[in-house]
């Protein structure tokens, strides 16, 4: 399998002095899915933030596909951009404009000159669009405003216009954080659905460890700023999980099946 | 302790303000009063005069009740001017405080200098009055309509960058880091995601600024940049009182409707 993300020694230090990243190594291969978790301030976010560059590390490097990223500046920057999509916590959509536009905004990255500034789209980037929100199931709601749809709904059209971009790779913010468990679920599945039909490598912040065991091919456990955790789920043992989140098992509100089946045990 | 408190407080009335209070206002109010007296003093104003006068004013207003409608076509000329020049000063400076509002504002192009330049340059123009303006760009361009759109403009560009920038800082950054993680450029962003967010604070601003510009288009007729102002100082100082009457019911008549008018599309809008 062909590499796709490279992390080396990445060290960011905010200019308020926090080491949000502290030597963090790492490789990502084409079809992985990989869950990062890790408490709050752990440097989930900015790890997530540092591989499309939103964010600018300050020592090491990120190669994202072939290419050194941390050093890429303006015109080339924004060609590379493209090939990650990103979706987030709090969708960020523009509400007022629809649905169809929202996903529009995907191609914005592809498009040259007087046509990129004022959104004036292909007809073929149309149809593309309009076939993805039929996939996603919002067919209906193609012509509505964004800020009609519900929260599901809303990250939908987030992963619509990530998917537009045609990426390589997706990177997930805490993509079910604002969701009902119902919606969280379609959206993990949809999630895992999508990238595996396009062959695109996801990386996805979670809170939910079960969720985290669930999904992915490979978890990363971050405690400040250092990768603590890095293999299958499988091998996510109670030890790994309180070297990450730092404190004892009992500690920590775990959902999902493998502590059910505990509690039952523990009862019986 | 307590009781020590309320003891002593027993002959005297109980305090109720804050106890560290700022000396700040009533140092205020007493420099407005001081201001107020010299004023008067300087201006040296003749107070049995003024009262005498005032049973004129309703004697004027009595005149300007009298409606004469002899010169109405002269009036709706020069009204429809008054509006043509609110409009077309209104749209130019639509445009450029959109363009020189996305240079001040903070959020778009990140560029602190750029923003605290355009900013500062625009807060120097908004601070002389726009009838100073007007009469400049007369000593420029020559009496007429021309000078009075310039001179507006001027005026209502600056406000329309202040005001506008404040819109664009109000949208969140996690919408523009969602477009720029799409590789999509600044302009993109800009006229993709910002404007269509402001659009609805965009014809709000421009409704309140019509209202203004077309007031304010009267008050420019008096110094010579044509519309209806003129046509009211001139009657007026004509002691043709019904026809300055007309032109001032239309103003207000005009002014109301533009309002109402913004209300509706504001209301379509969101």
């Amino acid at each position: 399998m062909k590499q796709i993300l490279k992390f080396e020694n990445v060290i960011k230090r905010y200019p308020n002095g926090v080491h949000a990243l502290n030597g963090v190594s790492f490789e990502m291969k084409e079809g992985e899915f990989i869950s990062v978790i890790g408490p709050s301030g752990s440097g989930k976010s900015t790890l997530l933030r540092t591989i499309n560059k939103l964010i600018t590390i300050s020592e090491g490097t990120v190669v994202l596909d072939g290419e050194k990223i941390s050093d890429k500046k303006g015109k080339a920057l924004r060609s590379l951009r493209r090939k990650v999509g990103m979706i987030f916590q709090n969708y960020n959509l523009v509400y007022s404009l629809s649905v169809l536009q929202n996903v529009l905004h995907g191609r914005l990255g592809f498009m040259k000159g007087f046509k990129g500034i004022f959104g004036i789209y292909s007809e073929e980037d149309k149809k593309k669009a309009l076939s993805l929100i039929k996939e996603l199931g919002l067919e209906q709601f193609a012509y509505n405003r964004a800020s009609d749809l519900s929260g599901g709904q809303k990250q939908r059209v987030g992963i619509a216009r990530a998917i537009m971009q045609e990426p390589k790779l997706l990177l997930c913010d805490e993509p079910i954080a604002s969701l009902d468990p119902s919606s969280a679920k379609t959206i993990m599945d949809l999630l895992k659905d999508m990238t595996s039909k396009r062959n695109i490598a996801c990386i996805v912040n979670l809170h939910q460890l079960d969720v985290a065991m669930k999904y992915s091919t490979r978890i990363i456990g971050l405690s400040k700023g250092k990768i603590v955790f890095d293999d299958t789920p499988d091998k996510l043992t109670e030890e790994a999980i309180e070297k990450i989140y730092g404190t004892s098992y009992e500690n920590l509100m775990l959902g999902g099946e493998k502590s059910e089946k505990e509690d039952s045990f523990n009862c019986a | 302790m307590e009781n020590v408190i309320i003891e002593k407080k027993i002959n005297k009335k109980i305090p109720v303000k804050c106890k560290n209070k700022s000396n700040f206002i009533p140092i205020f109010m007493i420099s407005v009063a001081i201001l107020t007296i010299l004023s008067l003093f300087y201006l040296n104003i003749d107070w049995v005069k003024l009262f005498s006068r005032v049973p004129d004013m309703g004697h004027v207003f009595w005149q300007l009740g009298h409606l004469d409608f002899s010169k109405i076509d002269l009036i709706f000329s020069s009204l429809l001017e008054t509006i043509s020049i609110a409009v077309l000063s209104l749209l130019y400076s639509l445009v450029l405080g959109i363009i020189f509002g996305m240079f001040a504002a903070r959020n778009i192009f990140k560029i602190k200098a750029l923003s605290i330049f355009t900013q500062s340059f625009f807060t120097f123009l908004r601070a002389v009055p726009t009838p100073v303006w007007v009469l400049l760009m007369l000593v420029c361009l020559g009496m007429g309509p021309e000078a009075g759109v310039a001179g507006l403009c001027v005026h209502t560009t600056a406000f329309f960058t202040k005001s506008f920038a404040q819109s664009f800082e109000s949208i969140s950054d996690e919408t523009i880091e969602a477009l720029e993680a799409t590789g999509a450029g600044r302009l993109s962003i800009f006229f993709n995601a910002i404007i269509p967010t402001a659009l609805s604070q965009i014809v709000a601003w421009a409704g309140m600024r019509l209202e203004t510009n077309f007031s304010e288009c009267a008050i420019l007729g008096m110094v010579g940049a044509g519309g209806i102002g003129f046509v009211i100082s001139s009657s007026l100082k004509g002691y043709d009182y019904g026809t300055a009457g007309v032109a001032i019911l239309l103003v207000f008549i005009i002014a109301y409707l533009i309002e109402r008018m913004f209300v509706r599309i504001k209301r379509s809008i969101n």
